[in-house]
C-alpha cells in the first residue's frame, strides 16, 4: 500500500504539516502518496467485488444446468441472488472502510510527527 | 377504506413530523450542531429512507412478476451503487464540502461556466426520477380507492410540492429515518405473514417448473379497468360478460373493460400485449430467460445502478449530516446493511403474485402487485389490513423520495437557473426563499404531466433511465474529479454532454421504436449505460488531455483527500457561512 523507499522524499527540515499547509512540492508528494494508496485500496476492493458479483450474471448464463438444482424447492440461482451477496457487500464495505481509515490515521501520524 | 386511512396516517404523520422537525431544527441548532448529535446508524437510516423509492417498493416486485427473476438484479444494483459510492467518493466528497453537484463541479474545476450544464443535468435526472414516483402514486391510489389514474398523480404532486414550498420535510434526518423503518415494516410484515399462511411458496410448477400461470381451482373472474389487448398462450374457453368465447392458442383478442371476464379453473391466463408468457423454468432464470434478461441488458443495468447512485441529485446532500469523512464511510457501510434488509422482501411479492394474482398479467398492471397481493391472496380482514400496510409503505416511499428530489430541483432552479435567466447579481435571502417556493411548485408540473403520459411504462424501466443518465454524466465527473488531477473543465463538460446525449437519445429512440426491443440493439436502447458510460469517460479523459488550459488541482486535492483534524482544511464554520450552502443544507 505504501510507497517504496526509493520515492520517499529526503528527511524534511520543516515538518510535513508545514509543507502541506504551504502546499510546497514536498507537501504535494505526501498527499499524492496518500491519494494513490487510497485509490489502490479502492481498486483492490472493486476487483474483489467484481470477481464475485461482476462474474455472476455471466456464470449463471453459461451454466443453465444450475436451473435444475433446487434447494428447498427454489432454484439455486435464485438463492444465490437473494442471500449470499448481501453479506459480501457488507464485508467488502466494512473491510474497505477499516483499511481506508487506517491509511488516513497513518497519514495523520506522519504529518503530526 | 382501511387502506385510505393508513395512507392518510402516513401522509399526515410525515408532514406533521416534518413541520415539527423544521421548527425544532431552526430554533435549537444549525446544521453542524445537529450533525454531531446524529449517529451513523441514524444517518444510514435517513439515507436509505430517502433512497427507497417507488421503484424499490413497487417496481422490483412488479418487474419480477412481469419478467421473472432477472428483476432481482435491480435490487442488487441499487445496493451495489452504495458500495461504489463508498469506495470512491463518500469520504472525499464529504471532505470537499460542496452541498450540491453544481457546487462540486464549479469548485473542483474552478469553472463557474460548468454550473448551468450541471444544473441542467440535475433537472434531467430529477425529472426522470420524479416521474416514476408519481406514476406509482397514480397506480396506488387507483388500486386503493378505485379513483382514476390521474387523481393519485395530481394528489401526490400537489402534497409534495406544497409541503416542500412551505418548508416542511427539508430532508430532516429523523423524519427520513422514520420513513425507512415504516417502509421496512410495511414490506416485511405482509411478506412474512403471507409466506407463513401459505406454508411457503404456492404454485411451484408455475414459478419454477414447466407451467404457465393458470386460473385457480375456483376459477378467476377479472374486471379490466379498460379494454385491453391480450394474447392467449394456450387455447381457452372463457366467458366474457356471460357470453362464452373460445380462443385458439396464440390468438390475440381485445377484451372489453368494466365487465366480468371469467376464466374456468386451470385456464392458462392470457397476458396483456407487451408481456411475454413464460413457463416457470424461463421465468425463474436470472439471466437469459427471455431477451429482456439477456446478459447484455443485465450488465448494462448493473453498470447503470452501480455507477448511477452517486450521481443522483438528492443523495450527495445527505452526506453532510456526517461530521467528517471517516463518519461518511461508516455511515455508508451501514446503508449497505439496511438496504440489504429491505431488499430481501420485494422478491417474495413477485413470486407470490405469480401464483396468486395471475390476473395482473391480463390487466398489465404488474406494478401494483405489492398493493393487490395481500387482499387477493387472503380475502378477509387480515388480507385487507396487510394491503393497507403495503399501501401506507408505498406512500411513504413516494413522499420521501419525491420530497428529497424536489428540494434538490427547486434549489437548483431558484439558485442556479433563475438568476442566470434574469442576468442579475446574487440576491438576498428573502428573494431566494420566495424563488425556492415558486420553483418547488413549478418543478412538479412537467414530471406530473409526463407521468400522465407514461402510464404504460414500468416504474423500474423509468428509474433505470434516471440511473443511466446519472451514471453517464456525474459519475465520470466525480470519479475523475476526485482521483485524477488532470481533469479540466472542458473535459468534464464534453464528457457530461456526450453521456447525457447518448443516454437520452437512446431512451427516446427506444420509445419510438417500441418493436425493436426484442433485439440486442433494443436492449441497449432500453438501458444504454453499457455504451454511454464508457463513452463519457473516454471523452472526459481525451478532451482533458488535449485541453491546453490545465488546472493545478493541488488545493482541491488537499480538500478532497487530507484527513480532518490536521488544521489543513477550510474551517467548517467558514463553509457554513457561505450563503448557497445555508440555503440547501439538510437538518
Amino acid at each position: 500500500m505504501s510507497g517504496t523507499d526509493g520515492d520517499r522524499p529526503p528527511p524534511p527540515l520543516r515538518s510535513p504539516r508545514q509543507e502541506l499547509a504551504d502546499s510546497t512540492a514536498h507537501g504535494e508528494v505526501y498527499l499524492r502518496r496518500l491519494r494513490h494508496a487510497q485509490l489502490q485500496l479502492s481498486l483492490l476492493a472493486l476487483v474483489a467485488f467484481g470477481a464475485v458479483f461482476g462474474v455472476l450474471p455471466l456464470a449463471l448464463y453459461l451454466l443453465p444446468r444450475l436451473d435444475h438444482v433446487h434447494l428447498l424447492g427454489v432454484p439455486l440461482a435464485i438463492w444465490i441472488m437473494l442471500v449470499p451477496l448481501w453479506p459480501l457487500f457488507i464485508a467488502i464495505g466494512w473491510l474497505y472502510a477499516r483499511r481506508a481509515d487506517a491509511l488516513d490515521a497513518a497519514f495523520r501520524d506522519l504529518v503530526q510527527k | 377504506m382501511i387502506s385510505l386511512a393508513a395512507i392518510s396516517a402516513v401522509t399526515v404523520g410525515t408532514l406533521g413530523l416534518g413541520a415539527w422537525g423544521v421548527r425544532f431544527v431552526r430554533t435549537t441548532s444549525d446544521l453542524l450542531v445537529a450533525s454531531r448529535s446524529v449517529t451513523a446508524w441514524w444517518n444510514a437510516a435517513a439515507i436509505s429512507g430517502e433512497y427507497l423509492s417507488a421503484a424499490s417498493f413497487l417496481g422490483i416486485a412488479g418487474l419480477e412478476l412481469q419478467l421473472g427473476a432477472s428483476a432481482l438484479w435491480q435490487s442488487l444494483g441499487f445496493t451495489a451503487g452504495y458500495l461504489a459510492l463508498l469506495l470512491f467518493v463518500a469520504a472525499p466528497l464529504r471532505r470537499f464540502g460542496s452541498y450540491t453537484i453544481p457546487d462540486f463541479a464549479e469548485a473542483r474545476l474552478r469553472s463557474p461556466r460548468l454550473r448551468p450544464l450541471a444544473s441542467a443535468i440535475v433537472m434531467l435526472i430529477g425529472g426522470f426520477y420524479l416521474l416514476p414516483q408519481l406514476k406509482g402514486a397514480g397506480l396506488a391510489l387507483q388500486v386503493v380507492t378505485g379513483s382514476p389514474y390521474w387523481v393519485g398523480v395530481v394528489v401526490v404532486a400537489a402534497i409534495v410540492s406544497v409541503n416542500v414550498a412551505i418548508g416542511g420535510m427539508r430532508g430532516i434526518t429523523y423524519v427520513q429515518a422514520f420513513q425507512f423503518w415504516v417502509k421496512v415494516f410495511a414490506i416485511s410484515v405482509p411478506a412474512c405473514v403471507l409466506l407463513i399462511h401459505f406454508g411457503g411458496l404456492p404454485g411451484r410448477a408455475a414459478l419454477f417448473g414447466q407451467q404457465l400461470p393458470r386460473a385457480p381451482a375456483r376459477g378467476l373472474t377479472v374486471k379490466l379497468p379498460g379494454s385491453q389487448a391480450v394474447q392467449f398462450p394456450a387455447a381457452a374457453r372463457i366467458t366474457v360478460n356471460g357470453r362464452p368465447l373460445a380462443v385458439a392458442a396464440g390468438a390475440h383478442r381485445t377484451l372489453p373493460g368494466g365487465v366480468p371476464i371469467h376464466l374456468p379453473a386451470g385456464t392458462v391466463v392470457p397476458v396483456a400485449d407487451g408481456t411475454i408468457a413464460q413457463t416457470g423454468a424461463h421465468w425463474s432464470r436470472p439471466v437469459g430467460g427471455t431477451h429482456e434478461s439477456s446478459p447484455l441488458l443485465v450488465y448494462s443495468l448493473l453498470v447503470a445502478t452501480f455507477l448511477g447512485t452517486m450521481g443522483l441529485p438528492h443523495i450527495l446532500v445527505r452526506f453532510y449530516t456526517n461530521p467528517d469523512g471517516h463518519a461518511a464511510r461508516r455511515t455508508t457501510v451501514r446503508v449497505l446493511s439496511l438496504l440489504g434488509l429491505f431488499y430481501a422482501f420485494p422478491a417474495v411479492y413477485g413470486a407470490l403474485g405469480r401464483a396468486l394474482t395471475p390476473q395482473l398479467y391480463m390487466t398489465g398492471q404488474t406494478d401494483t402487485v405489492v398493493l393487490t397481493l395481500p387482499k387477493a391472496a387472503w380475502p378477509g380482514t387480515i388480507g385487507t389490513l396487510l394491503s393497507a400496510l403495503t399501501a401506507a409503505g408505498a406512500f411513504a416511499a413516494f413522499l420521501s423520495t419525491s420530497s428529497g428530489l424536489l428540494v434538490s430541483l427547486a434549489g437548483t432552479i431558484s439558485y442556479d437557473v433563475w438568476p442566470r435567466l434574469r442576468r442579475e447579481p446574487p440576491s438576498g435571502v428573502s428573494v431566494r426563499r420566495w424563488r425556492f417556493r415558486i420553483a418547488a411548485l413549478g418543478a412538479m408540473v412537467i414530471p406530473a404531466l409526463l407521468a400522465l403520459l407514461a402510464r404504460s411504462i414500468d416504474i423500474s424501466i423509468l428509474v433505470g433511465w434516471a440511473f443511466a443518465i446519472a451514471a453517464s454524466t456525474f459519475c465520470p465527473m466525480f470519479l475523475l474529479g476526485v482521483w485524477w488531477t488532470g481533469l479540466t473543465a472542458r473535459g468534464a463538460a464534453a464528457g457530461m454532454l456526450l453521456g447525457a446525449s447518448i443516454a437520452t437519445a437512446a431512451i427516446f429512440t427506444g420509445l419510438a421504436l417500441a418493436d425493436a426491443q426484442t433485439s440486442t440493439v433494443g436492449a441497449l436502447l432500453a438501458q444504454p449505460a453499457l455504451i454511454s458510460v464508457p463513452a463519457a469517460f473516454a471523452v472526459m479523459i481525451g478532451v482533458s488531455l488535449w485541453d491546453p488550459v490545465k488546472i493545478d488541482a493541488g488545493a482541491e486535492m488537499l480538500a478532497l483527500h487530507a484527513p480532518e483534524g490536521l488544521g489543513l482544511r477550510l474551517a467548517e464554520d467558514e463553509l457554513a457561512a457561505r450563503p448557497e450552502i445555508a440555503s440547501s443544507k439538510p437538518g
